[in-house]
């Protein structure tokens, strides 16, 4: 299952099992297209990690 | 100056016309058959609106397994479409080729879909940049004809299609071109007329989308050479290589240049051949080496591109070490350009030398 996480600092992260993709907040990136369309239908992503120091 | 002109049956004429200077200077046409082209165009140069057409560049260096509508790239800038499961299909690079090349692109069917549903649409593609097309200028009245020309062998034979589309994905001309002999490299050439309609975009995102078909439902077949508005990947009447189990597919020297005339290849050097290909698809390496400091700090990596990228990339990590100071969960991206990656790793633990390494790939496709 697919699944969203907003980066620290920036972008989403797409987590698909043991693979991450850090996609960039860049609406020329075919990968961030295809969350803005995950978006759309509803979804929401998880909050990001927090800084641990 | 001595000259000699040939005047045409209705209009024009071709002058030869020897140099005012000394010299000897000779106009030699080679034994092989074909069309020598001259144009009004001011340049030449990177005439080849396909990158990797001769399939040398294979980065992800697999095979790819086609079983689904997305994409899927295989050798550089190629990619692969299907559907769920009715029927798949491997893509990967092959040592199989005609004379002057030393690669293809070999399409394998695993799975036959013997009754092709209507949508259903198994093909090759390659997205091209709409910088890499401007100068078309389709989608108005200056539309430039261009012509198609690739090697290929295939195992089915009879009426093959393919088509072009746009970016958005709603104008499409389909093509057709004939396998003749099972199993035997054909070159084959189709000239398709300019788009005076229809929104093509030309700067860098999708252009222009070439399809080579393995096979589509009826819907999605239509009258070669005519322009559409409809969904159209191959050609009516089509033969589809995806109905025959193990049958094999494979193309070479792909190219599509402004004009009514297929000219030779444009072979490339190998390091300009990859430095195309890496504005969409490169790997890369961070290393990081010193003195843990504590639980939580984070060492950070910043790494150029070797070649500046389409658009900010994705990264994906797919190797490099993990130790105890430093697991490879604690690592991340940091930020992202088009042109530089910065990642960071948490440590959790300090207090001694350590060291971090992260390898992968950065992805730009269209």
């Amino acid at each position: 299952m697919i699944t969203y996480k907003l980066g620290n600092p920036e972008g989403v992260i797409k987590i698909n099992g043991d693979v991450k993709n850090y996609i960039p907040t860049d609406e020329a990136n075919t990968d961030y297209q295809e969350y803005l369309e995950w978006l759309a239908e509803g979804n929401t992503p998880e909050p990001a990690d927090e800084e641990t120091e | 100056m001595a000259s000699i002109k040939l005047k045409g049956d209705t209009s024009g004429e071709v002058t030869i016309q020897a140099p005012s200077v000394a010299g000897t200077n000779t106009l030699e046409l080679q034994a092989t058959s074909g069309t020598l082209a001259t144009t009004a165009q001011a340049s030449i140069g990177m005439k080849n609106r396909i990158i990797n057409g001769d399939m040398r560049i294979d980065q992800r260096d697999g095979t790819a397994t086609i079983n689904a509508t997305g994409v899927t790239y295989n050798v550089d800038r190629w990619l692969g479409r299907g559907v769920a499961s009715a029927g798949v299909f491997t893509l990967a690079q092959d040592t199989t080729s005609p004379a002057n090349f030393t690669n293809s692109l070999k399409a394998t069917v695993t799975t036959a879909d013997s009754s092709i549903a209507s949508g259903s649409s198994y093909r090759i593609q390659q997205h091209i940049e709409g910088y890499n097309i401007a100068d078309l200028n389709w989608g108005t009245s200056d539309a430039q004809s261009v012509t198609l020309s690739f090697w290929v062998r295939s195992s089915v034979t009879g009426t093959l299609g393919g088509s072009v589309a746009n970016g958005d994905y709603n104008r499409f001309n389909p093509f057709s071109y004939t396998i003749s002999s099972a199993n035997t490299w054909e070159y084959k050439t189709v000239t398709i007329a300019g788009d005076t309609s229809g929104t093509w975009v030309t700067n860098n995102a999708l252009g222009l989308r070439l399809n080579f078909s393995l096979g589509a439902g009826a819907d999605r077949l239509g009258t070669a050479g005519t322009w559409t508005s409809s969904i159209k990947e191959g050609v009516t009447g089509q033969v589809n290589p995806i109905q025959t189990n193990g049958a094999t597919f494979y193309v070479t020297g792909v190219q599509l240049e402004a004009g009514t005339v297929a000219t030779p290849f444009e072979h490339l050097q190998y390091g300009q051949q990859l430095a195309l290909c890496q504005r969409y698809f490169q790997t890369f390496s961070h290393a990081w080496v010193g003195v843990a400091a504590g639980v939580g700090y984070f060492q950070s990596v910043q790494g150029t591109f070797n070649t500046a990228m389409r658009t900010t990339p994705t990264t994906t990590r797919t190797g490099g070490t993990s130790t105890t100071r430093y697991p490879s969960s604690n690592w991340a991206v940091y930020t992202t350009t088009a042109q530089r990656l910065v990642s960071r790793m948490a440590a959790v633990s300090g207090g001694g030398n350590e060291g971090w390494t992260a390898s992968g790939i950065l992805e730009a496709e269209l």
